[in-house]
């Protein structure tokens, strides 16, 4: 019988090891940190797997990072001592590891900084911090808006909805996410009988709650900014659509040529004094499709109006209050549909330069 | 008491003192319903309300459902009285003794899960089958459906309650500094502007 030789403990790079905590530290990067816990990390000894290998090298610093002052500093909060003793006797023992708070807790603003809020939330849920600092993050975020520092306000209040958690979610509790298509189908879901009925012309007052709760995806959140004058909460949607939505110029563009479409089409049934099942039999069956396509700034193949609706949504969620449906016989499509004396979509630029007659 | 907060007690929901009858359990059931209704009928609904007003009637059907039955009522306070027990004792243990801090967090996070689930969701959607309570309630097939997911919400803030009292196992205990996080928070904000 072959007497069995023993496998050489590998040898772990402990200078590499600290850089690649650093590196998850300073990236707010809670999964990749866990990882290098985890008892198939790279950075344990007994592991066949090796950190200096290609495979890893996405959990190093690259290029310049290690120039960077976050990075120094998480270097340095890696590297202190009681710190690094902690680490490394952590790697040592074969149990599953206990995570340090500190560095969790400066994963967790790292990614607040990063703009990673669902990483943020589950690190703060982790130290049991998470409503307190969405507390945090509210009240500063009220006081900067009470202040007129709405670019702040809105920020604080993407930081707070992104930070909240759903405890509802199947199989364990996970963080909230926004959910615009799921929403905009069901804030259409019902067809307009009536123009009154559409979402888009609602009063003022109302279009630009249901805006607020719509965006922020929280209506716990849009609810307290009810509280402000309506001037400030126009100004708070139109900065908060700048910032979800860095292209949302393009969509008013293209709205502008949708509207300039819906009234090439109603000037034609005017002219030839027609109804508009005519003007649809004349188009041999053709519903104008063209005016959702123009909305979307694409066509797709065979596309039923909820599908431009969910693209759209995803796109540019903010557009979905400002459309509304029409059918055509069998078909229905979208199309632009606003009130005229409402400032939502002039805040917005929806109602700049519109055709003569929209 | 903050020591036995999330472990939901149904005599507080019905505000009735601890071991009130079942016949104290059933009228003061109907005079709160009663109220809920009246209230329901005056205010003007929103989707806000209307969750939580589904959640206020599923709670209270679950603790008259629970209170009203003799075995029922016994097998759920005999339960709670001893989960409290295992949260006391599991926090009066001394912290070196990873090896028994892991078996008594394994052994409570079970019990407190199965404690919840039966007391807060199941017993919430036997309610609903109870002629008495949908009588009194006019609970139905909608309500059920909305409920689900309402009391599935509860139960985890229920257990989040109780974990926020708990020793710390997956992270270190974390040392806050409410100050610096403030002045951290404002730093945040004014970095992403």
């Amino acid at each position: 019988m072959a007497r069995a030789v023993a496998t050489p403990e590998k040898i772990v790079n402990l200078e590499l090891t600290a850089k690649a905590f650093s590196y998850a530290v300073y990236t707010g990067d809670f999964v990749n940190f866990r990882f290098l816990f985890s008892s198939l990390s790279p950075v344990r000894s007994w592991t066949s797997q090796v950190l200096e290998t290609e495979k890893y090298s996405y959990l190093l610093p690259k290029g310049d990072d290690e120039n960077d002052s976050m990075y120094q500093e998480a270097y340095k909060a890696v590297k202190n001592d009681a710190m690094w003793a902690f680490i490394t006797n952590e790697l040592k023992e074969k149990r599953p590891a206990q995570l340090p708070a500190e560095l969790v807790l400066l994963i967790a603003d790292n990614a607040v900084r990063a703009s990673k809020f669902t990483i943020a939330a589950q690190a703060y849920e982790l130290l049991r911090l998470r409503r307190k600092m969405q507390a945090e993050f509210f009240k500063d975020a009220d006081e900067a808006l009470s202040s007129g520092n709405i670019p702040k306000a809105v920020q604080g209040y993407r930081i707070t909805t992104g930070l909240a958690y759903d405890y509802s979610a199947f199989p364990e509790p996970l963080p909230k996410v926004a959910n615009h298509q799921g929403d905009a189908l069901r804030m259409h879901g019902r067809y307009p009988n009536s123009p009154k009925e559409c979402l888009s012309v609602l009063p003022e007052e109302d279009h630009t709650n249901l805006a607020l709760g719509y965006l922020l995806g929280d209506g716990a959140a849009a609810n307290r900014l009810r509280e402000y004058p309506l001037e400030t909460r126009l100004a708070f949607v139109k900065e908060l659509v700048r910032r979800m939505d860095p292209h949302w110029d393009t969509f008013v563009e293209r709205y502008r040529k949708a509207c300039t479409l819906v009234l090439e089409f109603a000037d034609r049934m005017q002219h030839k004094n027609t109804t508009l099942e005519d003007e649809i039999d004349e188009q041999q069956g053709h519903v104008p499709t063209q005016i959702t396509e123009a909305l979307l700034g694409r066509t797709i193949e065979n596309g039923e109006w909820w599908q431009y609706l969910k693209d759209l949504a995803y796109e540019h969620p903010a557009a979905i209050l400002f459309i509304a449906r029409q059918r055509f016989g069998n078909h229905e499509i979208l199309m632009p549909r606003l009130r005229g004396e409402s400032s939502l979509p002039t805040v917005l630029g929806l109602a700049e330069n519109l055709p003569e007659g929209a | 008491m903050a020591e036995e907060a999330g472990y939901i007690n149904y005599f507080e929901t019905l505000a009735l003192p601890n071991g009130a009858n079942p016949g104290e359990v059933r009228k003061t059931y109907r005079k709160l319903m009663k109220q809920l209704s009246n209230q329901i009928s005056s205010v003007e609904m929103t989707p806000e309300r209307q969750s939580q007003f589904i959640m206020q009637i599923a709670t209270m059907n679950a603790a008259v459902y629970v209170l009203k039955d003799k075995e029922r009522r016994e097998a759920y306070w005999t339960e709670r009285e001893a989960l409290i027990a295992l949260e006391a004792e599991w926090c009066s243990l001394d912290e070196s003794d990873i090896e028994r801090h892991n078996k008594l967090r394994g052994h409570f996070d079970n019990e407190v899960n199965a404690f919840l689930s039966k007391y807060v969701q199941e017993m919430a959607q036997n309610a609903g089958t109870d002629n008495e309570v949908i009588e009194a309630s006019r609970w139905d097939e909608a309500h059920a459906r909305h409920a689900t997911q309402l009391l599935r919400q509860y139960r985890h803030h229920l257990y989040h309650e109780i974990l926020e009292r708990l020793p710390y196992h997956e992270v270190t205990k974390p040392i806050i500094d409410w100050e610096e996080r403030q002045r951290v928070v404002g730093e945040l904000l004014e970095g992403l502007c």
